[in-house]
């Protein structure tokens, strides 16, 4: 995996396994593979996924149960509210960058329907 | 958490001509921490001397709490660059020394780890190529149980392919307790395996941060970061 080198890579990991549950390459209640092997995946430091999964944990995407290591949850109201959170900040991050080149509201929805048009034909 | 590794006032002189001047430094236990600094700076003497190999006569440097050098030396795997070894020897031969002199030197796992980085033991030392070499060495450094491990210019020379496999035998093989220090003057190549970075430049260590906190506080690359100390430096030099 490719890292921003600017960013804190243990940010970059959550937003990572977020596009993996969303994407649902990773499934509703699925088991995360072991820390050690997400590191050695992901080519980072064991301590850099440590605190990454804590996060998750915590923001209760992930639940540990004891022994056996990290899920992901089975609760779907949380998942539906990621799912909204990481496609708000896509187009949050969209929006700052069309107003700073003055395209109005109207005219951004408008941008978006020729594109996504244009992309359903190509 | 505890400091496998605690520098006070370290200075070094050899022939009379300072390499190291007041060096402080402290190594929390668990972490991979690089040290970074130019050619000559003084890594590869910081780790000689953190590993007993060279002589710090005024006992600042502590390795889980033992200041004698011939102690640590039972508590650090310093990864020799295999200057002194017969190249006409076979690896296995190497292999075989390397098991008499540490008794920690843990045979299962080296078998494991030269699995894993594709060596054959049946050749002699002399034709290895580069990153062979460095894999050998990496194996051997590794294969040691011990709690802290000092790996001096791992991916120096090595093609692309040849550092994956190393960085990946690293975080595949060091256990949670275990404590890395690595050198390297080319950040890039070991930015995300670091805890921590503590930067040597003109015989000290000018700087110790997070990685993480460069990047999320500072908005920096450990690279520029790096470099900001290196070129700070010569304006006010």
């Amino acid at each position: 995996m490719n890292f921003n080198d600017k960013v804190p890579i243990y940010y970059q990991i959550k937003q990572y396994i977020y596009g993996e549950i969303i994407g649902e390459n990773l499934k509703a209640g699925q088991k995360l593979p072991a820390i050690r092997q997400l590191a050695v995946t992901l080519t980072v430091n064991v301590n850099t996924i440590q605190r990454a999964l804590s996060e998750l944990i915590s923001e209760g995407v992930l639940v540990t149960q004891r022994g056996k290591g990290n899920f992901v949850t089975t609760d779907v109201q949380l998942l539906v509210a990621l799912k909204k959170r990481v496609v708000t900040a896509q187009f949050s991050e969209l929006y700052d960058k069309l107003i700073t080149l003055k395209i109005s509201p109207p005219e951004m929805v408008q941008y978006l329907q020729d594109y996504i048009d244009q992309r359903k034909e190509a | 958490m505890t400091d496998i590794l605690n520098i006070q006032h370290l200075n070094y002189k050899l022939n009379l001509v300072s390499i190291l001047a007041d060096v402080n430094l402290t190594v929390p236990a668990g972490s991979i921490v690089g040290l970074l600094g130019a050619n000559g700076a003084g890594k590869t003497t910081l780790m000689r001397l953190i590993s007993g190999v060279a002589h710090d006569h005024h006992n600042t440097i502590t390795v889980a709490d033992q200041t004698s050098a011939a102690q640590r030396k039972q508590l650090v795997s310093f990864s020799h660059q295999l200057d002194g070894a017969n190249n006409h020897a076979r690896l296995s031969q190497i292999v075989h020394d390397y098991q008499v002199l540490y008794p920690d030197f843990a045979a299962a796992q080296f078998q494991e780890l030269v699995a894993f980085l594709e060596l054959d033991l049946h050749k002699r030392l002399q034709q290895l190529s580069k990153g062979n070499r460095k894999k050998f060495i990496i194996a051997l450094t590794l294969a040691r149980q011990v709690p802290l491990y000092l790996l001096d210019e791992p991916f120096d020379g090595i093609d692309g392919m040849s550092r994956k496999k190393i960085i990946a035998s690293i975080l595949q093989w060091k256990t949670d307790d275990a404590t890395i220090l690595i050198s390297d003057h080319h950040v890039d190549d070991i930015a995300n395996l670091l805890d921590s970075v503590a930067v040597i430049k003109d015989k000290h260590v000018v700087a110790t941060a997070q990685a993480e906190t460069i990047r999320e506080e500072y908005g920096q690359s450990i690279e520029d970061y790096y470099e900001a100390i290196y070129e700070g430096g010569k304006q006010n030099d």
